[in-house]
């Protein structure tokens, strides 16, 4: 059981190497692949008994260089809930994304390469969330950077692919030099990079060297994360990579950004009982959530916009995980786990139309549902789960979220937190404003001619869609036990930093540093919400409407064609009015009279009101590197003086 | 003389950032990288090297408490982080190069298809 | 035993009261009062109360058409879905010191399950395949991005200053909330809390539908927007479940800030011989007369004075006005005035 951590590590980068050299053949690869996926989770799941239900932790010394005099030597990996809880939701996502990938990718040209990359950046991710060694964990973050850096340029004749994966690359070196850069201060004032040594010394430590590199690492974080300022490079990324990549990017890079952070704030550093500290993340977190959703308003691509949602959930979950309370970082882990099951969800329904259709441009795409209607039904599941409609998986977590915060807000007494409940509810409902644009510019609307043949995708991919889709019902409807079983313990992991360092260094050494773990580990909920029982009522409910609507013969329905009821548009404006493709009906005879009802337009009302506004995000989002780059180097900047000036 | 090289490091990273802010040509972001790599590299060194230590090779036996030499430990991370900032220029280039064909320049102000 | 007659008592709660059949027949009533006022407003006749039920019946013996472009199974079955939703919510919703499912939802559940409906819609309109229902989506959903901020407010204030009173901090309960105002006197007597209920005021023809926040359905533009392809019983259920929303605000208004009524009735019942169901009936009159006051305040004077909001200004108007008031009464609350 002790090795379980490593050979679910090992497993993937095994995977990785024997594909390269046995992959020629599609049965081998295949088979390869799903083993090496299969293998992480099943393992994963096997560690769920001791180190959740028994609450353990496993250390694991490389070698068996056990630490000698209250000096760790060795490497070591140590699993506890949290990095389980991480590890557990990484190893699902990469598990369903390589079933997906197998008919997904059928038609690309090196597919060997593909599945080495994806499955160094699957190890990357497992080794970084396992790893006990500060170090270790850079060169984990390297190696996933570097394989999701050339996943994203795999199609690299695709619009865009080569820009994504150099801004990316460019961005992504900064941030992993910050992290570099931060670990050698931690070296140069610890003399260590074992995390449970770190951890019993850092508290105690706060000068400014560690200040620092607390600021450096959090950056370094952050770019994995990709949360603001670093959030074109998701979408940049997002778009141009094969749908399976962006499960991986959305649902498992982002998670070891926050894993990070969260291992980093709570407990190498155990800066989170500063209020200080609280409202940077909390801060960050909302600013994340609000400019994220309201970039995703602006999209007309599919894929970029799930890119802005996937970054606006994280936002969600680092607010969360900023309360430092049990409460928060409960729901907070809730929301990342809900975060990588619907926008996995999300991204491979995008991937299923982009297979089918060829295109994931909102403005030309239309009227699939009658087409792909289980890939529309799927989707909805998505759709409903990410903007939290009650009772899928989001809304429970965010319902807790805006419990956690506003809890918060009135313990604390500050009202700052106040605007964070706020924030998040009204990202919440423009969430749903944009899946709302989604679903009736995709799946509903009009078909347009050129997609007639388009047919329903392989059963392959509709079943890592439909064990997605399942997942995020069951984990909406079983809130209570999602929290005692998997976020509670996690939770209890991140806010107990004790128990982590004495797993590693023997009984006692963290108290023999003068540090007990204050934080409250207890919560209660302050509203009330049952899944199950809602659901009977509305049950129930339906089923009576329904019965009423039949018994009065509701769908006896006479169809009326389309040709007749509309006439065709360019009998009616003539072919070369300027208006062209899906909207062009509603186009009046000038060009600057029409409708709002264009992919990018949809929401008019709203953006009308707020041009100012996305004129200037439009303008901020350059789209070219150096701008990206500073921005970058603003943030590092403010991170290090807001650090040295106020920690 | 150890303050210069801390000063060094601290310069060279710096100059890498301006390079990659200000620099509007894809190999200068490249060469920006690299320099910003090797300021961390110097500045990982500087923090292990102890002011007239020996090199940290012994054998059993001739370890002692009055033994006086630099920390092994950064060197090693110094090595993979060449490798890693090896890598990183390597893959930057070759993306360089398909970028340059498919674009037919180097200027990032020209290649900025994905924005807004 | 006790079982089934837990389950018939349910069963009862939901198909009758305050479930479906009280829905239907107080929301078109309510329908009715609000068209009958504002003709009457307007110096015009009016159609006569029971219009709304006429129009139902007859809609139901209607051909149903379903457009050729539509996706048939969402565009039929998301006016259920709901009416469903829209039934289900006010069974969450206490009337006075009753309520006929406490500890399943809270008044975050509540706030979101009042998206379940509008969204019902929406998607049958989107599946629908008209452009003119794409036009009245995209404005209903703007009309409820707009009418989210004020009443996310709202709500928080409500349970910031119960939460206070009761000493816990914060109370999302909605069954606590009225508990409370039916113990301590309505909300509405507070002077932090009236802001908020005139904000809530102006919420409930904006999530209703009504003039001058109607530029999702604007007839006379956009051919009933959403509407525009239902026709028969989809449209019957449909109008059903607009009308059974109007029940749900105001009852959810009541609930919120005039909770306390119902102590009031207790009080002067509890010395006089009346037994427990003659107070309850008591207290749904008195519901349904709230109920109707409010339609006749926000929905039928306003209807009859205005004209219909562009849709830019409907969302500035609550981003600015309403949401303004509805600030002001959370500060007020968070400062414990």
């Amino acid at each position: 059981m002790t090795h379980f951590p490593i050979l679910a590590i090992m497993a993937y980068f095994l995977g990785a190497f024997l594909i390269v050299i046995f992959g020629r053949n599609r049965g081998v690869r295949n088979t390869l692949g799903f083993l090496a996926t299969a293998c992480p989770l099943v393992l994963m799941i096997a560690l769920v008994k001791p180190v959740i239900l028994s609450g353990q932790t496993i250390a694991y010394w490389m070698g068996g260089r056990e630490p000698a005099g209250g000096y760790a030597i060795g490497i070591a990996l140590e699993v506890d809930a949290l990095g389980l809880f991480f590890g557990l939701l990484i190893a699902t996502a990469v598990f369903v994304a390589m079933l997906y990938s197998f008919s997904y990718m059928s038609h690309d040209d090196n597919e060997p390469q593909y599945y080495t990359l994806f499955l160094m950046l699957c190890g990357g991710v497992m080794g970084l969330v396992l790893s006990g060694d500060l170090f270790n964990m850079f060169i984990m973050i390297e190696i996933l950077t570097f394989a999701a850096v050339a996943l994203t340029a795999f199609r690299n004749t695709a619009t865009g692919a080569l820009e994504a994966a150099f801004k990316y690359l460019v961005v992504g070196s900064i941030g992993s030099s910050c992290i570099l850069a931060g670990t050698i201060m931690l070296y140069a004032q610890a003399h260590t990079l074992n995390f449970a040594q770190l951890a019993a010394f850092l508290p105690g430590h706060l000068n400014r060297a560690t200040v620092i590199a607390y600021a450096l690492l959090f950056i370094g974080f952050c770019t994995k994360a990709f949360l603001v300022p670093f959030h074109p490079l998701a979408a940049d990324a997002h778009g141009a990579a094969p749908a399976p990549v962006s499960v991986l990017i959305s649902g498992v890079l982002t998670k070891s950004g926050l894993y990070g952070i969260i291992r980093l704030s709570y407990i190498l550093f155990r800066t989170m009982n500063l209020g200080t500290v609280q409202f940077w993340l909390v801060f960050l977190g909302s600013v994340s959530m609000f400019v994220c959703v309201t970039m995703a308003l602006a999209q007309h691509d599919f894929k970029r916009l799930l890119a802005f949602h996937s970054i606006s959930q994280i936002g969600y979950v680092l607010t969360a995980a900023g309360l430092a309370t049990a409460l928060g970082v409960s729901s907070g882990l809730y929301h990342a786990m809900n975060h990588t099951l619907f926008k996995g969800l999300l991204f491979l329904c995008a991937g299923a139309v982009l297979h089918e259709t060829g295109t994931t441009d909102l403005d030309r795409l239309g009227g699939l549902s009658k087409k792909m209607p289980q890939t529309t039904v799927l989707f909805l599941i998505g759709a409903f789960s990410i903007s939290g409609v009650p009772p899928f998986n989001g809304f429970a977590s965010k319902w807790l979220i805006y419990q956690a915060t506003y809890q918060k807000a009135v313990e604390s007494g500050n009202i700052g937190f106040l605007f964070a409940t706020i924030t998040a509810l009204v990202t919440s409902t423009m969430t749903l404003a944009s899946f709302v644009k989604v679903t009736q510019s995709v799946f509903f609307g009009q078909l347009p001619k050129e997609y007639e043949n388009v047919k329903e995708v392989s059963l392959g991919m509709r079943l890592a869609m439909g064990i997605l889709a399942l997942l995020c019902i069951l984990t909406g409807l079983f809130p209570g036990f999602v929290t005692t079983y998997l976020t509670e313990p996690a939770a209890r992991a991140a806010l107990g930093a004790n128990s982590y360092i004495n797993a590693m260094m023997g009984s006692g050494y963290a108290e023999s540093f003068g540090l007990a773990d204050t934080l409250p580990v207890r919560f209660v909920s302050a509203g009330v919400w049952s899944p199950i029982s809602w659901l009977c009522v509305l049950m129930i409910m339906l089923l009576g409407v329904c019965i009423v609507a039949v018994a009065s013969r509701y769908d006896q329905v006479s169809a009326l064609a389309a040709s007749e009821a509309v006439p065709a548009p360019a009998a009616r404006y003539g072919s070369g009015s300027a208006a062209e493709g899906k909207y062009e009906l509603f186009y009046g005879g000038e060009e600057a009279v029409y409708s709002q009802v264009g992919g990018e337009d949809l929401f008019w009302g709203f953006k009308h009101n707020w041009r100012g506004y996305f004129r200037f995000m439009h303008e901020l989002h350059s789209g070219i590197v150096n701008d990206y780059a500073l921005w970058a180097v603003v943030a590092l900047a403010l991170a290090m003086l807001y650090a040295m000036v106020i920690l | 003389m150890i303050l210069v090289n801390y000063l060094a490091a601290f310069f060279l990273i710096t100059l890498g950032l301006y390079c990659i802010v200000t620099k509007h040509d894809l190999l200068k972001s490249v060469i920006g990288l690299s320099i910003m790599d090797y300021g961390v590299n110097l500045l990982i060194i500087t923090v292990g090297f102890n002011p007239g230590g020996t090199a940290p090779i012994f054998s059993f036996g001739e370890l002692n408490p009055s033994s006086f030499f630099v920390d092994p430990i950064p060197q090693a991370l110094t090595l993979t982080s060449i490798v890693i900032g090896a890598c990183v220029t390597a893959m930057s280039l070759s993306l360089v190069i398909r970028l340059r064909e498919m674009y037919g320049t180097t200027d990032t102000r020209e290649i900025r298809r994905l924005r807004g | 035993m006790t079982v089934i007659l837990d389950g018939l008592k349910y069963l009862a709660y939901i198909l009758i009261f305050p479930g479906f059949l009280f829905c239907f027949l107080s929301g078109m009533l309510l329908c009715g009062i609000d068209r009958k006022l504002v003709a009457r407003m307007q110096k015009r006749v009016g159609p006569p109360i029971l219009q709304p039920f006429y129009d139902f019946f007859k809609l139901l013996g209607k051909e149903t058409i379903v457009p050729s472009a539509a996706n048939r199974t969402v565009f039929l079955l998301a006016p259920l879905v709901g009416l469903a939703a829209q039934v289900v919510l006010q069974l969450f919703i206490p009337i006075f010191s009753f309520s006929a499912f406490r500890g399943v939802a809270d008044v975050i559940v509540i706030l979101y399950l009042l998206l379940i409906p509008a969204l019902s819609v929406i998607l049958g309109a989107a599946a629908s395949g008209s452009p003119y229902a794409g036009v009245g989506l995209s404005r209903e959903m703007v009309t409820v991005l707009a009418v989210e901020l004020p009443l996310v407010l709202v709500l928080l204030a409500v349970a910031k200053t119960v939460g206070n009173a009761i000493g816990s901090g914060l109370c999302f309960s909605l069954t606590d909330i009225v508990r409370y105002q039916v113990r301590n006197g309505s909300l509405i007597t507070r002077l932090s809390m009236l802001p908020a209920a005139a904000a809530m005021l102006l919420i409930i023809p904006g999530e209703t539908g009504s003039h001058p926040f109607d530029a999702a359905e604007a007839e006379t533009e956009i051919c009933e927007g959403m509407l525009a392809e239902y026709s028969g019983k989809p449209l019957a259920v449909y109008k059903l479940s607009s009308a059974v929303k109007l029940l749900t605000m105001t009852t959810l208004f009541v609930a919120l800030f005039l909770g306390g009524i119902g102590g009031g009735i207790d009080r002067v019942l509890m010395g006089g011989t009346a037994g427990g169901s003659i107070a309850f009936l008591i207290e749904i009159a008195v519901l349904f007369l709230l109920c109707a006051l409010l339609v006749a305040v926000c929905v039928s004077l306003v209807h009859a004075v205005t004209a219909r909001l562009r849709i830019e200004q409907i969302f500035k108007y609550y981003w600015t006005v309403v949401t303004g008031l509805a600030a002001l009464s959370l500060v007020m609350a968070w400062y414990g005035l």
